[in-house]
Formats: C-alpha cells, sequence, structure tokens
C-alpha cells in the first residue's frame, strides 16, 4: 500500500454526515452570530433587564459552547466554519446590551439577599459575584484560544466591558481585563471563599453558575498549563461536603445564600438537575450517571406515541412572575445529549418538532417563541429564544460524553498540524470535514446553504497540504487535481486552484451536495 | 483597583500586605524581610490534618534546597489568633517545623492578612474536639519575591517535586 492513496469508498462512508436538522441547527447559530453588532433579532424572551436564566448571555455562552463541540466532535478539520463566528459570540457577549443589567441587579434586596440589605450599585460587570455573566466571557475566551490557536483575548484590554454614554458620564466607564487577568481574578474569588463558588446576586451562590468558571479553569489549564481546574473541583467537592452536591432526594441543591450558609433548593425546578447534570458531567460523570435516572422519572413526561416534554417549573418557585419558556425541556435535551440517553433525546426532539412551532429561515433550523405555558390538555406549548436558539441546538450538535471529552481529552498538536479548511464562503453548510492520519486523507461534505443561488462559484482555503507528499483532490470521485509536495501538478478545467503560502485555494461550481477527498500516499 | 480616568484595571490578585507579630514577639509587616524571599503558608497550630500534612511537606522541600533556604524566610499565619499567640506558636514550630517563623496577631490584624493573600478560614465547631473548635482553610503556599510582593503560589495539589522545580525556577 505504500505510495497508494488510501483513501476508500469503506472509509469515506464511514465518516457520519450531519443530518439536515444538525445541520440548520448549526446554521441558526451561524446566522445569529452573524447579525450586525447590537441587533438581537430572533433573541429577545419574554423578560427584561436581562434577569432570567434565557438572557442573552445564555444564549451567547451556549451557542458558542455548542460551535465548539460541534467543531470538536463532527467538524474537527473545518474550524474555518467556527472560528470567526465564535469570535463574533465573544464580541456580542462584551456589549453593554448584555452586562449593564449589573448595575440594577447588584444592589440586591431580592427574595434571596435582603439580609444583606441594599448594596451600592455596581458597574464593573466582574468585579464582584455575577458569575453568572464573568464566567461566560472567561470561558468562551479560553475556549476560543484553545480551539483556534488565537491569544488575541490574552492581550492587554482585550476584554474590556465599556459603556460610551452620549449624555451621561462623559468619557464613558471601561474596565480593563483580558483572558488571563480575569481568570486571576475568578480563580482567586474562589479561592477567598473557600471554593464555595462565586455568587450571582448577591448572596446567592449557585451551584450551576459554578459549573462555568470550572469549565474555564480547565480550558486555561489546556492553553497556559498548571492544574487550576483540579484543584478548584477538588476544593469544590470539599466545600460542598457541608450543604451537599445532592440533597437527601438524589437531586442538585440550587444555591447557598452565603450569609446565611442556608440551602435553597426548589422542589419544582426540572432545569436545576438537567442544567447542572449537563455541566459537572464534565469533571464529574460518575455523580452524575449515578443520579440520572432520578432526574428522569421525577420530570420527563413520556407520551405514548413516543415522544416526552418537560412540564415548565412554575416560574412562582424563585419569585418570578409567570413566563412562557421551555428552558427545563432544552436543558432535559442537553443532558440527555450529554449523557448518552438517546432515546429520551429522541422523544424531546421529536415532541419539539411536532408541538414547539418549528421553522426554517435563512438554512436555519428553529422554534418560534411562543408565550403560552400549556395547551389545554397540559402539553408543553412555550418556547423561548434560548431553548430555540441555543439549548436545542446544543442537544442535536452534542455527542455522547462531548462537554466530558471536550474537558478530559486535550486535543493533540497533532490535531492542529493537520489539513484543515480554514475559509470558505459563510453561505455554505459543511455536513462533513475530517483528516484521518491513518488514511492519511481529508473528507469534506458540503452543501449550498438554503436560499444561495445555485451554481454559484464557491472558494476554499485548505491548509497544512504541502510538505506531506504527493496528493491529489478529489470531487465526487473526480480528480480535480495533482500536486506533489510543493506544486500543483496538474488541473482539471473544473476547478481552479493556487498555492497560498502553507494553504491551497479551490474554487469550483457548487451545484448540490458535494463530497471532496484530499488525499495523499 | 487601579483607576486612570475612567478606565479600571483589576486589583492586584494578591497584594501580601500585614501587619503582625512574630513568634519571638517582634512587629513585622511586608517589608520586614527585604531582600528575602517569603514562602507564606495560614494555619493554625490545633490544626490535625491540612497544617501537619503542608507543614512537613514544605519542610522537606526546604531541605532539598540546600544552602539555598537561606535566601528564604518561610513564614507560618495563624487564622486563629485566640489560641495561637506567639508563645504557642513557637513552641509549636520550633519542635515540629524549624525552618518556620510563626506570625499572628489580633483579629482585626490577621484578618486583614487573610484578605491581603485571598485566604478562606471560617470558625466552624469540630465534632472531634467537643467544646473546641476548628478553622478550616485555605491550603495554598505562596511565594513572594524579596520586595514582598506575590511572585507565584503552589497549590496543594502539586507534587512534592513540581513545588521544589517550580520553586527552585523562581529563585
Amino acid at each position: 500500500m505504500e505510495n497508494e492513496f488510501k483513501a476508500s469508498e469503506d472509509w469515506l462512508s464511514s465518516i457520519p454526515l450531519m443530518d439536515d436538522t444538525q445541520a440548520g441547527s448549526l446554521r441558526r447559530i451561524l446566522n445569529l452570530a452573524a447579525q450586525l453588532p447590537d441587533d438581537w433579532s430572533g433573541m429577545q424572551g419574554l423578560t427584561t433587564l436581562q434577569e432570567d436564566f434565557g438572557a442573552l448571555r445564555f444564549q451567547l455562552a451556549f451557542m458558542s459552547f455548542a460551535l465548539g463541540l460541534t467543531h470538536v466532535h463532527h467538524l474537527p478539520a473545518a474550524p474555518g466554519v467556527f472560528k470567526q463566528p465564535f469570535n463574533s459570540l465573544i464580541e456580542k457577549i462584551l456589549s453593554p446590551d448584555v452586562w449593564t443589567y449589573w448595575h440594577y441587579i447588584s444592589t440586591g434586596n431580592g427574595p434571596f439577599n435582603k439580609s444583606i440589605g441594599k448594596q451600592p450599585g455596581q458597574w464593573d460587570p466582574v468585579i464582584k459575584d455575577n458569575i453568572m455573566y464573568s464566567a461566560y466571557v472567561q470561558s468562551m475566551a479560553l475556549l476560543y484560544h484553545y480551539l483556534f490557536q488565537d491569544d488575541k483575548y490574552a492581550a492587554e484590554g482585550a476584554l474590556t466591558f465599556s459603556i460610551d454614554p452620549m449624555f451621561w458620564d462623559e468619557g464613558g466607564k471601561h474596565f480593563v481585563y483580558d483572558e488571563k487577568s480575569l481568570n486571576d481574578h475568578l480563580y482567586w474569588s474562589m479561592v477567598e471563599r473557600g471554593y464555595l463558588g462565586i455568587a450571582c446576586e448577591p448572596n446567592c451562590v449557585f451551584q450551576i453558575c459554578n459549573q462555568i468558571p470550572i469549565l474555564g479553569f480547565r480550558f486555561h489549564d489546556f492553553v497556559y498549563g498548571g492544574s487550576l481546574a483540579d484543584e478548584v473541583t477538588s476544593g469544590y467537592l470539599q466545600a460542598w461536603s457541608e450543604f451537599g452536591v445532592i440533597n437527601d432526594s438524589g437531586h442538585f441543591n440550587m444555591m447557598v445564600q452565603e450569609h446565611e450558609r442556608q440551602v435553597i433548593t426548589p422542589d419544582v425546578l426540572p432545569w436545576t438537575d438537567f442544567w447542572m447534570g449537563s455541566m459537572m458531567h464534565a469533571w464529574n460523570p460518575a455523580l452524575v450517571r449515578e443520579h440520572y435516572p432520578k432526574f428522569v422519572d421525577k420530570w420527563v413526561t413520556k407520551l405514548p406515541d413516543g415522544s416526552s416534554f418537560v412540564t415548565p417549573a412554575p416560574a412562582a418557585a424563585l419569585g418570578l412572575k409567570e413566563r412562557g419558556n421551555a428552558h427545563d425541556f432544552g436543558w432535559a435535551a442537553v443532558c440527555a445529549s450529554e449523557l448518552g440517553d438517546t432515546s429520551l433525546l429522541k422523544g424531546l426532539h421529536e415532541f419539539a418538532d411536532e408541538h414547539l412551532q418549528p421553522a426554517w429561515q435563512d438554512g436555519g433550523y428553529y422554534y418560534r417563541r411562543c408565550d403560552q405555558l400549556l395547551t389545554e390538555d397540559g402539553l408543553l406549548r412555550a418556547m423561548d429564544p434560548h431553548t430555540s436558539n441555543a439549548l436545542l441546538p446544543y442537544s442535536r450538535l452534542n455527542v455522547t460524553g462531548g462537554l466530558r471529552k471536550l474537558y478530559e481529552e486535550p486535543l493533540q498538536e497533532e490535531h492542529f498540524s493537520q489539513p484543515k479548511l480554514i475559509s470558505l464562503e459563510p453561505s455554505l453548510d459543511v455536513l462533513r470535514a475530517k483528516y484521518d492520519s491513518k488514511v492519511q486523507a481529508m473528507v469534506l461534505t458540503l452543501k449550498p446553504t438554503h436560499g444561495m443561488e445555485k451554481n454559484s462559484t464557491v472558494s476554499l482555503e485548505i491548509t497544512n497540504v504541502w510538505k506531506r507528499g504527493d496528493w491529489h483532490i478529489q470531487r465526487d470521485h473526480e480528480t480535480l487535481a495533482l500536486c506533489d509536495s510543493d506544486n500543483i501538478s496538474s488541473s482539471t478545467s473544473s476547478a481552479q486552484l493556487k498555492r497560498l503560502d502553507d494553504s491551497v485555494l479551490i474554487e469550483f461550481e457548487l451545484t448540490d451536495i458535494t463530497t471532496l477527498v484530499l488525499s495523499w500516499k | 483597583m487601579e483607576v486612570i480616568k475612567n478606565y479600571s484595571k483589576p486589583p492586584t490578585p494578591v497584594p501580601g500586605m500585614f501587619t503582625l507579630t512574630d513568634h519571638n514577639g517582634n512587629k513585622v509587616d511586608q517589608n520586614s524581610y527585604a531582600g528575602f524571599y517569603r514562602l507564606v503558608f495560614f494555619g493554625f497550630t490545633h490544626c490535625r490534618v491540612i497544617c501537619p500534612r503542608n507543614l512537613a511537606r514544605l519542610s522537606r522541600i526546604l531541605d532539598a534546597l540546600g544552602d539555598r533556604i537561606d535566601g528564604i524566610r518561610p513564614l507560618y499565619i495563624s487564622v486563629d489568633p485566640e489560641r495561637d499567640t506567639p508563645e504557642v506558636m513557637k513552641k509549636f514550630l520550633e519542635i515540629n517545623y524549624p525552618h518556620f517563623t510563626g506570625l499572628t496577631g489580633n483579629q482585626e490584624q490577621i484578618d486583614k492578612a487573610k484578605k491581603a493573600f485571598r485566604v478562606f478560614a471560617e470558625r466552624k465547631a469540630d465534632p472531634e474536639d467537643p467544646g473546641g473548635y476548628a478553622v478550616p482553610h485555605t491550603a495554598i503556599t505562596y511565594l513572594m519575591d524579596r520586595n514582598g510582593r506575590y511572585l507565584t503560589h503552589f497549590a496543594e495539589n502539586l507534587s512534592e517535586e513540581e513545588v521544589l522545580e517550580r520553586l527552585t525556577e523562581q529563585l
């Protein structure tokens, strides 16, 4: 087999393609990421002031996590699909639209923090408490650095929280951080709280929101070395042993009031179990797996047709007005995807596709917002942007143990030096992108996005292709070009190829689903 | 927090200031060991697990440094000022961990030192010591430079070899 191309039909058919709803879910995220700054079309929920669990920060963060998981598990040879959109999501989460809620929420005096009285309003959104925002910025910036080996957010001031008002506070306010200083700040904030966690709203240390900085610490360890995540998780378990990560009923505790040192866990919140389970599975899978069946038994309604839904938590349990959302449903789907409960995941997706207003827009698959909580028959009716834009896409694009693998199995140097797609038309769907070092071949399957003009010329840039020996490019079994280690030796007229330093530029007309195979001898 | 016009940067993670009394009764602060690196660990002499384990480990690491130990001042700062008087600390350290100098103070001074090193310590009932109490605390070792500024720290999950290697790199 030496000096022969090893990419066979069997090899090709062994590499799965993303299905229509997976591609549509990814496209939905890419479309939202591509919106102009502060255009939140399709992302606005029922509540104001960014207070609820579907606020912009949560949508942006879990869309970015979904991008990261999709890149690593489905399209590892196509960073070009993800890098710019991921960066856009980071830029969006730095917008004052996303974080200035903190000036008001930091004043406290709400249902869970009356005991500490009214606090002075803070502008800096990460300096104290508010881990429900700061950890997402930290983890997104570090995940971006890790996945794309781009240190742009390590530069001083690269994560600056700025407001430049027109008619008040001349000069504005600017809180200057970068991924390292923000990470350090969160780490030391954890240390001085004995690793119990950093509060969200003043006095409120939620377990779930402290899973996110742990992910960020892990990404920091991958980028910079060290073992912050191991240190913090060890301390976290020790600190929570006083209160119980899991309560006597076998469900996750929700939060501790810092001042009172008291646990609060309303017994009516499915998201507490499913959101926690989804995230904690990254570093404590045994505990999550042990209790997961109880979560499903308690919260999931299975229908005779095989579909399933989760009845939303009553908003009054957290002192809120009744609002229609499907967060509990969405987190159940994410948790089922992470735990590999394919039966439940299928049932939840079937329910959503049947009952929760599915729609296609610009190639993106999503669910229209609906504020009505339940049907007259007691079935879930509500849908909200967070569930539609982030949670259900995440659940479709994740793989079993996907977050666990992201956390536990660092990408090796080989991954970054392999051939990969680094640039493409934004309107192109990539259904498959993988390089196999054993076969020495890369497969790319492309599809015109819904609405793209037929017979459009597409342009792809693929890097790390030179200095690897003789190779060729085939499109749907037609050889487009023969290349040696340094040059394009010959090519057909049905594609234009050009060497660009470390990469090759390929242009051709795309009419339908097309598979490219780059194969080395 | 540093504020320049409308720009503010995050605070120094570990300011490292303190005003305390050493186990010989001398008043000391972060400037008292000028010219020496400081290896700082917080704890309390009644501690049954964390302090003995860490002080013993750090003592072995200091021994492994050979002559370079002369450039370091190992400090053990109490989080239990009620019981840890200078005399108690001196007796505890001289017998068990002679490399270390104990530092203590009143509650306010200790609280300020804890804050300056971002240390968590909280007094709790101790089921194994009826009538007594424990003070669970951060088990981080801090390395401060010759001017008393934070250089790095060593968490408890690092191996002895890793701490020695990283400490040697810094000296």
